[in-house]
């Protein structure tokens, strides 16, 4: 290389530095982080927060700029986060319940940057909660299976806690409500036999346990693990399945009637908006069908067109906000008056509920 | 009766992984390698059989890669020890540690896939023998041929040169040398066949009990097959009685939360055979005279020539 080049060369890179691309004027890239629960193939709860991520990309891919980690549980949780923080993301989702804690203790120490929590209860000046009102989709998809006359379900449910117990008090009352439009006899007390794996996730021990429940003779396996496994469980039997979370259809299980699925990625371009335009307040968000976190996936070919019907009718008045599910009288197993008639149970209630519902069989494990 | 049918059904059907992990072990143990690695080895065969059987369609085929898959994990784990003679206890974790980290790297595009596996043999005549028809028919193939392995090793160890240079590799390696027994080549076909019977394990979890890879999916079975093994006090017919006790433990657990009835909380049943197999050990080291069997003797020790 001769003199002459290296000199042009200089010139050259001098005048690229004195005059920056025009691009770097305008406005700074949104820097979005997200903590994954687990992987992003993991068929089920972290599945559908990178399904919502894709789509956040798809609408403001341009704009931001997206990070994520997997598998960040809560030993790791305040490390990953942190670390978003330090290198200056804008906006960081923690997007399952044991990231709470770990996240308010870093929200303190980086108030200029906004923290989102799914499923938790608690928020600071700079840190909103989010979740969805899946139950909902569980009511649908109860009412779509009572329309259709099963009457002995078999679920197989995951922790003892209010989400769940919730999850499974909706999906009894749509049960309940469809057995009885649908004209047929069944036992009021004893419709759906509730059977738990302590774990949101627990493939082997979630077949075993939708084995046992179709080997009992139920008519119908509702799964609510992260994992499609008793669905593919019932399926493998020749016994029909509700699934949950993710289309459990997608990953095999050919006899799922209907899944409702989280859909998160309106919220999050909703929330990386309000960011970007300096409008974000701390909230504690809990949408359902009226803003689309929650949808149901298509139809299995068996479910009859007049059931078809009667559910997305049910849906419609749901996604106008109209959502009488917990409208009282609704007694609970023993027969105890908990939601008195002309009232329903407010989200407080929702949110720490404690008893089954009449019609559940099984019970809620100390 | 229907329930009792149940339980033993599930039971049955739900052991075989840990009879096998445990049997490949113990083999391992009496010739003086102990291998904490069964857990890794297990899952590395869970999806190289799940993935080689999807791939060319035949279970045989399968089963092999499994058998190779966690094999060569063993070989590994034989060459530090052996070898290198390096500490057995942090070299087995290591293993598991690498079997679990690959098996989820690498199972990654087949989460959620279906392949071939191993179906119940009811719907046949079999469902018409009296008694025990209902109780086979839950079964598949895989896991009743396990069963032959009892006897297989019972003979193997007991009534065959092999038998006697493996348990003489694990009891007293020098004298076993000093009399013409090629311990290192034992001890490494030892280690290799606990591998082996790791993989298959693993593969029973992916090809029969519940099809297809799911990421961790033996669920701490690796560990419970070690305990098994001291529970079983080295002896492949307690090994046996072990792994049923284990699929009792678990059928019970399914049968109390299906009918709503928990007679014992299931954390106490998760825990019970850990439980089983800490009292086995007090047992052990209590009674002075091997009434059950006993350690081997040189287990866990390196064995060097020069010495």
């Amino acid at each position: 290389m001769n003199r002459r080049t290296l000199l042009a060369i200089t010139a050259i890179l001098s005048i690229l530095l004195a005059f920056p691309p025009a691009g770097r004027a305008q406005a700074k890239r949104i820097k979005v982080a997200f903590a994954l629960l687990w992987t992003i193939d993991d068929q089920g709860w972290t599945t559908a927060a990178y399904n919502g991520i894709e789509y956040l990309k798809k609408q403001l891919g341009d704009q931001i700029t997206v990070s994520y980690t997997e598998k960040v549980r809560a030993a790791d949780a305040e490390r990953v986060i942190r670390g978003y923080a330090r290198k200056g993301y804008d906006i960081i989702f923690g997007t399952t319940f044991e990231h709470m804690d770990p996240m308010l203790m870093v929200a303190r120490d980086f108030p200029k940057t906004v923290f989102e929590h799914c499923s938790g209860y608690k928020t600071a000046p700079n840190m909103g909660n989010y979740f969805a009102r899946m139950y909902q989709g569980e009511f649908l998809s109860g009412y779509l299976a009572g329309l259709m006359g099963f009457k002995n379900v078999g679920t197989v449910a995951t922790n003892p806690i209010p989400e769940p117990i919730r999850g499974i008090n909706a999906f009894t009352i749509g049960l309940l409500k469809g057995l009885r439009e649908s004209g047929r006899s069944y036992d009021a007390g004893h419709v759906n036999t509730v059977v738990w794996l302590k774990a949101w996730r627990d493939p082997i021990n979630e077949t075993t346990l939708a084995e046992t429940l179709i080997s009992r003779k139920h008519d119908l396996i509702r799964q609510m693990a992260d994992t499609p496994d008793s669905s593919l469980a019932a399926c493998a039997k020749g016994v029909p399945a509700i699934g949950y979370g993710a289309d459990a259809a997608k990953y095999g299980a050919k006899c799922v009637l209907v899944s409702p699925v989280w859909n998160w990625g309106p919220y999050f371009v909703k929330v990386v908006r309000q960011v970007q335009q300096h409008t974000w307040k701390p909230e504690a968000y809990w949408g359902g069908f009226d803003h689309h976190d929650i949808l149901l996936t298509a139809f299995n070919p068996s479910v009859p067109p007049a059931v078809r019907q009667k559910v997305l009718a049910q849906k419609a008045l749901l996604e106008k906000g109209i959502d009488t599910i917990f409208a009282g009288p609704l007694y609970d197993q023993h027969g105890k008056l908990r939601v008195p008639a002309g009232s329903k149970a407010s989200d407080k209630e929702l949110l720490t509920m404690r008893w089954l519902v009449k019609g559940v069989r099984g019970s809620i494990p100390d | 009766m229907d329930d009792l049918i149940f339980i033993v059904a599930i039971t049955l059907k739900s052991s075989p992984a840990v009879l096998l992990a445990s049997l490949g072990e113990l083999i391992s143990e009496r010739g003086g390698i102990l291998n904490l690695g069964v857990e890794g080895m297990m899952l590395v065969g869970a999806l190289a059989g799940f993935v080689t059987a999807r791939q060319s369609a035949s279970l045989a085929l399968g089963l092999c890669g499994a058998m190779a898959a966690a094999g060569l994990l063993a070989l590994l784990h034989a060459f530090l020890c052996v070898h290198l003679r390096a500490d057995q206890v942090i070299s087995g974790l290591a293993v598991t540690i690498l079997g679990t980290g690959l098996s989820s790297f690498l199972g990654r595009p087949f989460i959620g896939q279906t392949g071939l596996h191993f179906s119940s043999i009811g719907g046949t005549w079999i469902d018409g023998l009296p008694l025990i028809g209902p109780l086979l028919a839950q079964q598949n193939l895989f896991g009743l041929l396990c069963l032959a392995a009892v006897p297989a090793l019972m003979y193997l160890l007991g009534r065959t040169w092999l038998g006697l240079y493996i348990r003489a590799a694990g009891q007293d390696p020098a004298a076993a040398d000093a009399a013409g027994v090629p311990v290192a080549a034992i001890r490494y076909g030892c280690t290799l066949f606990g591998g082996c019977m790791a993989g298959l394990a693993g593969a029973y979890l992916s090809l029969a009990y519940t099809p297809g890879w799911k990421e961790g999916m033996t669920g701490g079975q690796g560990w419970i097959a070690i305990a098994m093994v001291i529970f079983a006090t080295w002896h492949p017919l307690r090994a046996l009685l072990g792994a049923l006790l284990f699929g009792l433990l678990n059928a019970l657990q399914f049968y109390f939360q299906a009918t709503g009835i928990e007679l014992i909380p299931a954390y106490i049943l998760h825990m019970l055979p850990y439980l089983l197999t800490v009292g086995v050990l007090v047992l052990v080291t209590v009674l002075e005279k091997p009434v059950l069997g006993s350690v081997p003797g040189a287990l866990g020790k390196p064995f060097s020539r020069e010495e």
